[in-house]
């Protein structure tokens, strides 16, 4: 086992928390990775696992870490060819170690001065590590991005977001690349993937995604994830399809991950979190495939079923959203939850196809669909998305009962509720807390509630008033009824027919004699 | 909500159609429009109050309402195509037999104290009725017109025979239930449905199975207020529903499209719709 080596700039007491890793990194680094390198420097605060991956791949491992704790931490889990090096970027370069074939700098070029060092711009790092390369060195270098939707969206103020690392303000940086191109341009980079979290989307395909489609969903999913633990201002998803819409899905992402140099193995279009697993997927033209077990699908490069009913609801057109639903009810079927955000009509058919995610469960179709549209109504309602349906709809399982209707299912308490649980268990966990625009939207709609609840109060109030004038007029003609009555009972004619009428009795003798004993018993 | 919604038994005809009584049929949570409109689906100085719903019959008056500042729109189509769905052979017959004209006048309109009255050539009109009409020639005219002898005395010495559908009622009372259907059974046995105004019982006539003319002299309204454009901009928007020889298959399109036949929903999508689940 080596020591750990020392050379300037470290940093006592520190440690880097969350140093880069996680499965997704692992899976393009081991497709990446040659099979047998050399020399691998690892530069800046990596995982156990990804060092020990460099160290199955490479005949010696230098790993540099600014904080000695972290250094003295990976010196006790790493393998004997791994060198754990303590200090500064530029401390390394200064000690003019041999060319590495192979340099992971994933963690970026943020977290590799201590307070000691020079004030050196993003520029100046980068140059230090190539200090360190040789002409055909492979590299993997990650970058933050200042542009990144996360930053536009942070509800904190400039002086509040970052932490002790920021001895120097590291972030005002005029210098530091802050778009792909731009990226790709500083660092000389063959390939570039936009990092949303964990999910590593090449930007080429984040370029040509689209709302709802299957890369935008990689995207956003990612991007959710990254902004959970951040107060924002507003919805990250609904930036995200804008900046999806123009292209941009990449110029936003929270980083970057460049791979500078030829000699790696073939990557894939995108990684993501699956989960214990990774999925891993590649766009070939208008169709994904997609592999997360082993096993592979096709998936068209179409939008979600989400996003087109969301469109049709916008748009209120409450016919062509019955026809889609009668669509979908005609295809569902039990092979696992239906996520209608992760469901993709089928170009060739009039089905749809399943996305990336899968979710087996032992619900029947019925129910599936019902857990479908419970999902539906709850992204539909907490999203503020427009719609035509009244409140009385939403705020009861009315909704849900009329989509499944449309989709050809009669909705039974027990089916709303069973959808319920289904939709509850596959719910996105909810953020720490909600964001401004909703916070806003949510108190705006409160007051618009309680204006409408109140004219309703006077419309039925107004309603009662009519009511009450067409009591009147009936009243009013009951009493005109009444008098005309009691004025023809007095009028001769009358009086000649109650006349009439008794003597018709007198005239039948036994009649008249009948009623007469009648008469005699009862007194 | 509003007693506006009785009018012609529009509610009465929904409530039946989604299985309730249709002698007191349950209340709607807002405003139901009860003719076809170039507007918003209402008269432009229409009041509402916060929180009501609009009912409309297609999706033309709920674009406008929404450029007017107004939301929570519900498009439902017109309760007359859910008659005609609840009495598929009421007044039917076949199809060769049915002959005619049912000659609409545009009418007036009628609220206590606040209604207005028709002015125009009513000679002429008749003059330019039988010189475009071949077949026996029935008009009918709204009740203002109908109790006004100087304008029914005119078409009855005419020689033609004038009809009269009904009241529409005011605040709850005189509505005559039976309006809408006495006017669906009398549209499907003519072969003609005309007026001198491109109005809601063109569309009904279509609807039936009808062959459209809208000519004459359009008569002024008392008090008309053009805000949503007036004549000039039905002529404008639906030239095609406007003259004496009119392609049916043009007008049944148009007719479909403002009549909001695509709108019309199964009766549990209605009973939703209204707030007529019961609840407790």
């Amino acid at each position: 086992m080596t020591d750990v080596q020392i050379v300037r700039g470290e940093l006592q007491p520190w440690t880097d928390t969350n140093p880069t890793g996680g499965a997704t990194l692992l899976a393009l680094l081991g497709d990446l990775l040659p099979l047998r390198s050399q020399r691998t420097l690892v530069a800046g605060p990596h995982s156990v696992e990804v060092i020990e991956l460099a160290a199955a791949r490479s005949e010696s491992v230098s790993v540099l870490v600014r904080s000695v704790t972290d250094a003295q931490e990976l010196h006790a889990a790493v393998k004997d060819n791994v060198t754990v090096i303590t200090g500064a970027l530029d401390g390394l370069a200064l000690s003019e170690p041999e060319p590495f074939d192979v340099i992971i700098a994933a963690d970026g070029l943020d977290r590799v001065l201590g307070a000691d060092s020079p004030a050196l711009n993003w520029p100046q790092r980068a140059a230090e590590l190539w200090k360190l390369a040789g002409p055909e060195t492979l590299a993997v270098v990650g970058v933050e991005n200042e542009f990144a939707l996360t930053g536009l969206y942070d509800r904190r103020p400039l002086d509040e977001r970052h932490g002790d690392d920021e001895w120097r303000p590291l972030h005002d940086d005029p210098d530091r690349p802050t778009s792909p191109a731009q990226v790709m341009a500083a660092l000389g980079a063959e390939r570039l993937y936009a990092t949303f979290d964990h999910t590593l989307l090449d930007t080429e395909a984040a370029a040509t995604t689209r709302p709802g489609r299957p890369g935008a969903r990689l995207a956003i999913g990612g991007l959710t994830a990254a902004g959970a633990h951040q107060p924002l201002l507003a919805p990250l998803g609904d930036g995200a399809d804008a900046a999806a819409r123009a292209g941009l899905l990449a110029a936003v992402a929270p980083g970057w991950l460049a791979i500078r140099g030829t000699g790696g193995g073939a990557t894939h279009t995108a990684y993501a979190p699956a989960g214990s697993g990774v999925l891993i997927a590649d766009l070939d033209g208008d169709e994904w495939t997609v592999s997360a077990d082993g096993g592979g699908k096709r998936l068209p490069d179409t939008e979600s079923v989400e996003t087109l009913l969301f469109r049709l609801a916008a748009a209120e057109d409450v016919p062509a959203f019955r026809a889609f639903a009668a669509r979908l009810g005609a295809w569902a079927n039990d092979e696992g939850v239906i996520l209608l955000d992760d469901l993709f009509p089928d170009g060739e058919t009039d089905g749809f196809v399943r996305g990336f995610t899968t979710v087996k469960s032992t619900a029947g179709t019925s129910e599936l669909l019902a857990a479908a549209y419970q999902r539906l109504r709850d992204r539909l309602l907490t999203g503020h998305r427009r719609h035509p349906w009244p409140p009385w709809t939403t705020e009861s399982d009315d909704l849900v009962t009329t989509w499944l209707s449309m989709s050809g299912v009669q909705a039974t308490p027990e089916l709303l509720k069973r959808g319920r649980e289904i939709a509850d268990q596959v719910a996105e966990p909810g953020t720490s807390e909600p964001d401004l625009r909703t916070i806003l939207a949510d108190a705006e709609e409160a007051k618009v509630r309680a204006v409408e609840l109140a004219g309703k109060v006077f419309g039925l109030e107004r309603t009662l008033r009519f009511r009450d004038q067409s009591l009147r007029t009936r009243e009013k003609q009951i009493r005109t009824v009444r008098d005309d009555l009691r004025g023809l009972r007095r009028s001769p004619v009358i009086r000649l027919h109650e006349l009439t009428s008794k003597m018709a009795k007198i005239r039948n003798p036994r009649k008249f004699a009948g009623a007469l004993k009648r008469r005699i018993r009862k007194s | 909500m509003h007693h506006h919604n009785w009018y012609y038994g529009q509610q009465h005809i929904l409530a039946r159609y989604c299985g309730l009584p249709d002698d007191f049929p349950p209340r709607i949570p807002g405003y139901l429009q009860h003719g076809w409109n170039v507007g918003c689906g209402w008269n432009p100085v229409h009041e509402f109050f916060d929180g009501a719903w609009r009912f409309v019959w297609s999706d033309a008056p709920r674009r406008r309402g929404h450029s007017l500042g107004r939301r929570a729109y519900a498009v439902t189509g017109a309760p007359m195509l859910y008659l005609m769905d609840l009495e598929p052979d009421l007044g039917r017959v076949p199809e060769p037999e049915r002959k005619g004209t049912l000659w609409f006048l545009f009418h007036g309109w009628d609220a206590p104290g606040i209604g207005a009255k028709i002015h125009g050539d009513h000679q002429r009109l008749i003059d330019e009725i039988k010189e475009t009409e071949t077949e026996p020639v029935t008009i009918s005219l709204y009740y203002t017109e109908f109790d006004r002898p100087e304008v029914r005395k005119v078409y009855e010495d005419a020689g033609f025979e004038v009809i009269c559908f009904g009241k529409r009622g005011w605040n709850y009372e005189g509505t005559d239930r039976k309006f809408l259907y006495k006017q669906l059974k009398a549209f499907r046995q003519f072969k003609r449905v005309a007026s001198n105004r491109l109005a809601t019982a063109i569309f009904y006539g279509v609807a039936a199975g009808c062959v459209p003319a809208v000519y004459g002299d359009a008569m002024e309204l008392e008090g008309d207020n053009p805000l949503f454009g007036g004549q000039t901009r039905i002529a404008r928007l639906w030239p095609d529903m406007l003259g004496k020889d009119i392609d049916l298959a043009t007008a049944r399109a148009i007719t479909d499209d403002e009549l909001g036949k695509q709108f019309v929903m199964p009766p549990a999508e209605m009973r939703m719709l209204f707030d007529w689940n019961q609840r407790d």
